[in-house]
């Protein structure tokens, strides 16, 4: 095994185990995790499947497969979080709003 | 109808953020007409507070910035509940007229509209306006059209006037300067009356470096974007 894939491995280990320990999310959370995880590591020490997967889907080579996953799955991220900071932002809206009409003075 | 009403029954909401230099002209104007006055400032560095003392008027304050849209409807849902009758949005930077607050009321007045927006364009020239600045405000009127397929005279004038079902009504939930555009898709979307009328603008040295740049019709345009995909 290679010192690229020692690394890589090691970095996959170490978020799944950082996500349980910190999260300790829902078991569905869990079993998806580890599917990602196991499949990243299986791919790691065999690359050249994700080549034959590749060929199926009429690309070339597995790496620019993977790049161009990557690629639509931080789109999908960016997109999920756009949306959590508008509503985050909305409800921040509606508590300084509260505040500041309870609190209104009325000068003379 | 009768065109009597009791002054004290119209708000002029003005949103103020970092005005401390001119807020008290701006609401002192308002105030000598006789009209109740809600300060919203927006979060400013240093409060405006101490510029509005001996000054009858309700001061609100954002405790951190959130953009003119949401500082307008803190004001307006403010006086709503204070039993407005007719409610005014009133930009703080000193660009606008007092006098003209009853020309944007007579149309609600007479019952001839809900709601009043009022336009640099439709008697004379503005005073002082650089070319880029209506260059931007052509962009902007552009971003109205594609958004709401409305054609106005202006796009951005700060100056408005609400009856009591418009204000009902209004729900500003673009807290930036996206707020004019989302004003005309609301007026659009519930079938309100409305008219444009003539009011004068300053072009001071202070409002000109306050005003639009071409930059935030760039930003309201993809602001505009933005909501209607995400709602």
């Amino acid at each position: 095994m290679s010192g690229i894939q020692l690394l890589l491995i090691g970095g996959v280990a170490a978020i799944f185990i950082y996500y349980i320990a910190r999260f300790r999310n829902a078991l569905a959370d869990l079993i998806i995790l580890g599917i990602f995880s196991a499949a990243a590591i299986f791919f790691i020490i065999y690359p050249d499947e994700t080549t034959v997967i590749a060929n199926k889907l009429g690309v070339q080579r597995g790496a620019d497969l993977l790049f161009y996953i990557c690629i639509l799955f931080f789109i999908f991220i960016i997109v999920k979080l756009y949306a959590r900071i508008r509503r985050l932002e909305t409800k921040l809206t509606e508590i300084i709003r509260q505040r500041a009409k309870d609190e209104a003075k009325k000068t003379e | 109808m009768s065109t009597t009403f009791n002054h004290k029954e119209i708000f002029v909401v003005v949103p103020a953020f970092n005005e401390q230099t001119v807020i008290r002209d701006v609401v002192s104007e308002i105030v000598a007409i006789g009209y109740t006055v809600v300060v919203v400032d927006d979060g400013s560095k240093t409060s405006p507070a101490p510029y509005l003392k001996d000054l009858p008027c309700y001061f609100l304050q954002h405790e951190i910035n959130l953009g003119q849209g949401a500082a307008l409807q803190t004001g307006i849902e403010f006086a709503r509940e204070h039993n407005a009758r007719y409610i005014i949005t009133f930009d703080g930077d000193g660009q606008h007229n007092a006098n003209d607050i009853e020309k944007l009321l007579t149309p609600l007045q007479t019952n001839e509209a809900d709601f009043t927006l009022g336009s640099r364009f439709l008697k004379g020239a503005a005073q002082n306006m650089t070319g880029a600045r209506k260059q931007t405000l052509q962009i902007a009127k552009l971003i109205n059209y594609i958004f709401t397929g409305m054609r106005l005279t202006d796009a951005y004038n700060g100056m408005r006037a609400l009856n009591p079902k418009a204000a009902a009504l209004v729900k500003i939930s673009e807290n930036g300067m996206a707020h004019a555009t989302e004003l005309l898709t609301f007026i659009k979307k519930n079938k309100l009356r409305f008219q444009e009328v003539p009011v004068n603008i300053r072009y001071t040295e202070y409002s000109k470096n306050k005003g639009l740049t071409v930059w935030n019709g760039f930003r309201i345009f993809f602001d505009i974007l933005l909501n209607k995909i995400f709602g």
